[in-house]
């Protein structure tokens, strides 16, 4: 009778380590469609693109080469919603401004009026100074087929909208390999504090 | 007796409530309606411009600048208003500090939301500057529209 209560009492422990470390091993998402070939999946990644950044450099997928980066849209002139995705991406710039893995980049969806020297003028005033935040413009089409297709989130101009524009005020989490690991709301505190948690689990998958 | 002591009661009560007395009750209302302007003005600050200027008045880096202990607002609120109303653009120095980030106007506030926001920046942040009255802000903006 005494040993089968420690073979159960022995029999739950065991359960219990290997239920623990099995939640342990959080692993984020692949967004996106995915294709599954030979056994093999196929995730939705970044397709290729070529913007120009504050300072006049071109930019691709090579500009952050074996970094994780974090994505949105805006514009300099935008009274909504812009203002308070940028006080919150402030916050992960100061997070990881000195982490050589981690890089931001701000995709501007008015090309028009967010030229070069505009774009570099508003980083600088927004208190950027390293390379970690990139502020592109380009090609209007090529900036919104980007965001629809492989970033999956929307921008549409819309002359009622105070603004000019209505976008999506959506934070992408990128990682090495340019697939799409998280989406979160900017505009909202807690969300950021999620993709912050989510990008510490991120790096660890390179460690 | 009781129904004698009732009526004057009521009577000085009465005469007490026509003001007539004088300063301490018109200060008191005065009071009440600043309170109003602030309490309304704080509601349509926080819908209107804290995504730029932020809640606390601190404005983001030199982007946005701050309203809290800011010079800017120093003898400045016929300013102040016409920029509410129309927004304003070129370059600012508050603070010592250069801004030059246009700000865009809020077409659709009326006069009475103008002062109550103008009457909430100017009473909060450790300032206490009183009342700014809805007939000085239609006064000011009459102004703005020549400037424009």
């Amino acid at each position: 009778m005494k040993s089968r209560l420690v073979l159960i009492g022995a029999f739950f422990l065991c359960v219990m380590i290997l239920g623990c470390d099995l939640q342990t091993e959080k692993k984020l998402p692949y967004l996106g469609r995915r294709e599954i070939y030979n056994g093999y999946t196929f995730y939705h990644t970044i397709e290729d693109f070529k913007f120009v950044d504050q300072d006049s450099n071109y930019f691709t997928q090579a500009t952050f080469k074996d970094q994780i980066y974090v994505s949105d849209f805006f514009f300099t002139s935008c009274p909504t919603i812009c203002p308070v995705m940028k006080t919150q991406m402030l916050r992960v710039y100061e997070k990881y401004k000195e982490n050589k893995e981690v890089a931001i980049l701000s995709h501007s969806i008015d090309p028009k009026h967010d030229t070069v020297a505009v774009l570099k003028s508003f980083a600088e005033r927004l208190g950027v100074e390293s390379n970690t935040w990139k502020f592109v413009t380009g090609d209007k089409d090529e900036i919104y087929k980007v965001g629809q297709t492989s970033y999956m989130v929307s921008a549409v101009e819309d002359p009622t909208e105070p603004g000019g524009f209505i976008h999506s005020g959506a934070f992408i989490l990128v990682d090495k390999q340019r697939r799409v690991r998280g989406i979160y709301d900017g505009t909202v505190a807690d969300q950021v504090d999620i993709l912050m948690s989510d990008m510490e689990l991120l790096l660890k998958e390179y460690e | 007796m009781n129904k004698l002591i009732a009526v004057t009661c009521l009577s000085v009560m009465c005469a007490a409530c026509t003001g007539k007395t004088g300063n301490s009750n018109s200060s008191v209302s005065e009071e009440v309606k600043l309170e109003q302007y602030i309490v309304e003005g704080r509601t349509l600050y926080l819908q209107h411009c804290s995504s730029c200027h932020q809640a606390n008045g601190q404005g983001l880096a030199r982007l946005y600048p701050p309203l809290n202990n800011s010079d800017y607002l120093n003898n400045n609120v016929e300013k102040v208003v016409c920029n509410i109303k129309y927004g304003m653009s070129g370059p600012l120095l508050v603070n010592g500090i250069e801004y030059n980030q246009m700000m865009p106007g809020n077409p659709r506030l009326t006069p009475l939301e103008i002062a109550e926001i103008t009457t909430y920046i100017y009473n909060s942040w450790g300032r206490s500057d009183g009342l700014v009255g809805v007939l000085d802000v239609e006064k000011y903006l009459k102004n703005c529209e020549e400037n424009d």
